[in-house]
């Protein structure tokens, strides 16, 4: 369709137009992840397949002390007269032989099986005494400890074989290796990303990463209420926990829960994402408005809400919105002075579930929206002037202006925001937890209650009843549906595709 | 001068990292686990009296150093008692006995969650005790005999899974009874569901129970006759009496029609609102915990009266309401480096001595014999209301993790606006459903 074609259309059609060619466009972006993933996984494994080549012809060129760091790690370099580094290669064998020896092999040779001495109790002159066996969390987290440590340890090894070749060819060309107080330097001149982010680097793996892995790993185990350590063992289940999400048999609950709870949860993001992002919007204009007076008072009000702790706010909302709650008192006295008698007991989180569905959500707009008044009075403020002033000589009209100038220009702004709103909305605990507490309670899920979300139920299920096999199992799903989401729409967006657009 | 900086800024950086990530690892190494005892073959090790044993039992153990974990309204109390048990043993030298606050509520998941770093000694509800035998976290009672002598029967029975004591018993109060303004509530009113409602409602004052939740909720199955009956083989899974389905629903019928029938009397609400409804006169009566006694007692000053649940008219017969009730326990660390130093102190703890004391301080009912014929414990209202509703009680041990959600379910849609109280079949589903959900089927 030729631009011109498209003036002639009326709004209704030109609005077919583009929803049509909106939808034409996901299963394209669609099929463009996926075929990015595929990319890099050949990438990942041509690039070992180059390292495993270049290891080959390092041995078949190297010189004997090169060829006895293939065993020895750090030879090569003293050979050559890096001395300090050669050191440090052999330490780290030293040290890491010791590690295996000592410690890391008595958890990762019971990595496949998790364990398999039972603890057992034992009696002492008349005084009962535990005797520990195996304790398959144990064993489950210091193999991943001795994985992770591994991997870095081969890194060195392959480092400290380059090295030794890098070495060798500098020999064979005369040069001489640096001297410690020039890589020192170095680290502080042309290195210094690597002084930098080393530090930080280590303690995200060790206190984001090591978890990260730990826990993905337990999704595939059967740690639940019957099988605690150190009093019983659990061990590997394969995709059970997941078969179970996915059981969809009249009468499996776990199954039909998962399911509910995930629409659920996806309309509640949307819903919260959304009503706060447009009534925020709607606020932010007004204030923003030429001729209103008192802006600064009518901002500090609304951040004011900010001031009182997000969980207070939420606590005290659930007080009022009890039976005997400030709400329903306040509804009882106005309507006694219209004469009426009865006490009015609206039960807002405990009876159906569209009240209290409805209630979280009327609710978090009154907890969200001034965080949205805040950024976009900011976003507002931005929009240069000149673009209004020229659709005023031009005769636009004020809903034209919102629409060609505003509104753009807030989404192009806005959706990264827009996006980590929904994602944090998908896993937002509070409002659900301290509101209602999953509730209405229903006997047709499995531990959970009619406005529970993902997370609440994955908290549930961990700290109530121990099914820590089945709520890892719903922290990964729930990644991945944060994670696809997330992806398909900022690769999408406009600020993705055309940074420029309004700078 | 900026580099330096830099680097500040990437350590501070990291520092949040750091923060909120507690916690460590379990530290015992494996072992070889041979040499299995039954620990049931005999009576235990001797004791000398009701809250001392001989100082051999201490065996080669010296420089003890013990973790207390006690309640925090216990804490300098127990304090007191670790001094007086230092001086009973003037052989041993105690290096260090530390006490440290710490719930009963939650004494067996932080035990269960380190058990190298938790008390050697601790205070625990009796709902935990088959998670702590489970997780083998929790040694025997070593001194079976004198304690299953000292101590009334129903909570050294609670105490025994599978033919072996475990735990201490500390207390035998650990429930929740009816308490009422006897402005409004009459003693002879008290007895009867009705009567309280009736009562409550001609004065405008409201009824406080909290449907919702499983610990009370649990009440309305009991009452139907669908009480628990311990675990499955599998030591998980709930098991339940066998119970009348038709006389079950009539049952839950009635809770539900009383409920509609006194709405706006009747409300579920949290328990902390009892003792304020009391204080600001809203309240005629209410179902609360002996843990919030002496909040109701100051609300209510002379007029506070206490009772054991009322009956309710099922068909014509009155059906007496059946609560949960629980024991507190005293528990050895199975973990412990000192196995027999702790065991002592447990004793002592639960011996005779030191329950008077509490029962006199803090006003806890003693589960000591001996304790429970004292003046501390026959004057006190509370007291005898306590021990009468637990003769009408599921005992609060062998529980398992998914009974509560279900129960607290089953009690709210009993009072939920939207439910007909004429509908049987609604209820005979939600009895089913409510059972299905507790054992976990499907």
């Amino acid at each position: 369709m030729t631009f011109v074609e498209y003036k002639m259309l009326n709004p209704f059609q030109r609005f077919a137009y583009n929803f049509k060619k909106v939808l034409k466009s996901i299963p394209k972006s669609v099929g463009r992840f996926f075929v990015g993933i595929g990319k890099a996984i050949v990438k990942f494994f041509t690039g070992i397949g180059k390292g495993f080549k270049n290891y080959g012809t390092t041995f078949a060129k190297g010189d004997w002390a090169t060829k006895l760091s293939y065993l020895i790690f750090g030879v090569g370099d003293l050979h050559k007269g890096k001395y300090y580094k050669g050191i440090l290669f052999f330490i780290t064998e030293v040290l890491y032989i010791l590690y295996i020896t000592l410690f890391g092999w008595q958890y990762i040779s019971k990595f496949g099986t998790l364990g398999t001495v039972q603890t057992s109790m034992q009696k002492v002159n008349g005084i009962p005494k535990q005797v520990f066996g195996d304790n398959s969390m144990l064993i489950l987290l210091y193999s991943v400890l001795t994985i992770v440590i591994t991997v870095v340890v081969f890194a060195i090894y392959i480092a400290n074989i380059k090295d030794a070749y890098k070495h060798q060819v500098m020999r064979e060309n005369g040069e001489k290796p640096t001297s410690l107080r020039h890589d020192v330097k170095e680290f502080l001149d042309g290195k210094y990303h690597i002084t930098l982010l080393s530090f930080p680097v280590l303690m995200i793996a060790v206190f984001n990463i090591l978890p990260l892995i730990f826990m993905i790993l337990i999704a595939f185990t059967n740690y639940d209420k019957q099988h605690m350590p150190p009093g019983t063992l659990f061990t590997w289940v394969g995709m059970d926990n997941f078969g179970s999400l996915f059981n969809l048999v009249e009468g499996a609950k776990k199954g039909k829960t998962f399911i509910e709870l995930t629409g659920w949860t996806l309309l509640w993001a949307v819903l919260a994402t959304f009503t706060n992002y447009i009534l925020g919007m709607i606020v932010a204009l007004m204030i923003n408005k030429k001729g209103i007076k008192f802006k600064g008072l009518w901002r500090t009000l609304f951040v004011i809400a900010i001031a009182v702790p997000q969980f207070v706010s939420l606590l005290l909302m659930n007080q009022m919105l009890q039976v005997n709650g400030a709400i329903n008192v306040l509804l009882t006295d106005i309507s006694h002075l219209f004469g009426g008698t009865e006490t009015i007991e609206i039960q807002f989180l405990n009876s159906t579930t569209f009240m209290a569905r409805a209630t979280v959500v009327i609710v978090n707009i009154w907890v969200g929206i001034p965080y949205t008044i805040l950024s976009m009075s900011g976003i507002l403020m931005n929009i240069p002037e000149d673009l209004y002033e020229s659709a005023r000589i031009d005769g636009a009209t004020p809903v034209k202006t919102f629409t060609a100038i505003t509104l753009p220009y807030m989404i192009f702004v806005t959706t990264p925001q827009l996006i980590t709103t929904f994602v944090g909305n998908i896993n937002n605990f509070n409002v659900i937890y301290l509101l209602t507490g999953g509730g209405p309670t229903t006997q047709d899920y499995y531990q959970a209650g009619r406005t529970d979300i993902l997370v609440t139920w994955l908290f549930k299920l961990s700290m109530d009843t121990q099914d820590y096999g089945l709520a890892a199992a719903i922290g990964i799903l729930v990644f991945i549906v944060c994670a696809t989401i997330s992806l398909i729409v900022y690769n999408n967006s406009k600020s993705m595709k055309d940074e420029e657009a309004f700078s | 001068m900026k580099k330096i900086l830099a680097i500040l800024l990437a350590g501070m950086m990291t520092a949040t990292v750091f923060a909120g990530c507690g916690g460590g690892g379990n530290t015992e190494s494996g072992g070889s686990g041979s040499d299995t005892q039954s620990s049931s073959d005999d009576g235990g090790a001797e004791v000398k009296d009701a809250n001392l044993v001989d100082v051999s039992v201490f065996g080669d153990e010296d420089n003890i150093s013990l973790k207390v974990w006690a309640p925090d309204k216990a804490v300098s109390l127990v304090k007191e008692q670790i001094e007086a048990f230092k001086a009973a043993y003037p052989e041993k030298t105690f290096t260090k006995i530390e006490v440290v606050a710490q719930g009963e509520g939650d004494a067996g998941t932080q035990l269960m969650n380190d058990a190298s770093t938790a008390a050697d000694v601790f205070s625990f509800a009796s709902d935990q005790l088959n998670k702590l035998v489970d997780a083998k976290v929790i040694a025997p009672v070593a001194f079976a005999k004198a304690v299953t002598d000292m101590n009334s029967e129903a909570c050294v029975t609670a105490g025994t899974l599978q033919d072996t004591l475990y735990a201490y018993p500390e207390t035998n109060d650990n429930g929740y009874y009816l308490v009422y303004d006897k402005t409004v509530v009459s003693d002879e009113q008290a007895g009867k569901l009705e009567d309280v409602l009736a009562a409550c409602k001609e004065a405008g004052k409201k009824f406080i129970f909290n449907c919702g939740n499983g610990f009370y909720g649990c009440t309305f199955a009991f009452t139907a006759g669908v009480k628990i009956d311990g675990l499955e083989e599998d030591g998980v899974t709930q098991k339940f009496t066998d119970y009348d389905e038709a006389e079950a629903v009539k049952t839950l019928q009635a809770f539900s029609k009383l409920m509609h029938e006194y709405k706006g009397t009747f409300t579920s609400l949290d328990n902390a609102q009892v003792a304020s409804g009391f204080s600001t006169g809203t309240l005629g009566a209410g179902v609360d915990g002996s843990w919030n006694t002496n909040a109701d007692q100051d609300a209510l000053k002379d007029n506070f009266g206490a009772a054991k649940l009322p009956t309710i008219n099922v068909d014509g017969t009155d059906k007496q309401l059946i609560s949960l009730f629980g024991y507190k326990y005293i528990g050895v660390n199975a973990a412990s480096q000192f196995p027999a130093a702790a065991q002592v102190l447990a004793y002592y703890l639960a011996g005779e001595t030191c329950q008077q004391q509490r029962a006199e301080k803090l006003g806890w009912g003693p589960s000591n014999k001996n304790v429970q014929g004292m003046d501390v414990v026959t004057k006190s209202a509370v007291q005898q209301a306590i021990k009468q509703q637990s003769e009408n009680a599921c005992v609060q041990v062998n529980i398992a993790p998914t009974f509560w959600d279900p129960m607290g379910n089953l009690g709210n849609k009993l009072v939920a606006d939207d439910t007909d109280p004429d509908d049987a079949a609604y209820f005979s589903k939600l009895l089913k459903d409510t059972v299905a959900n507790v054992r976990d089927e499907g």
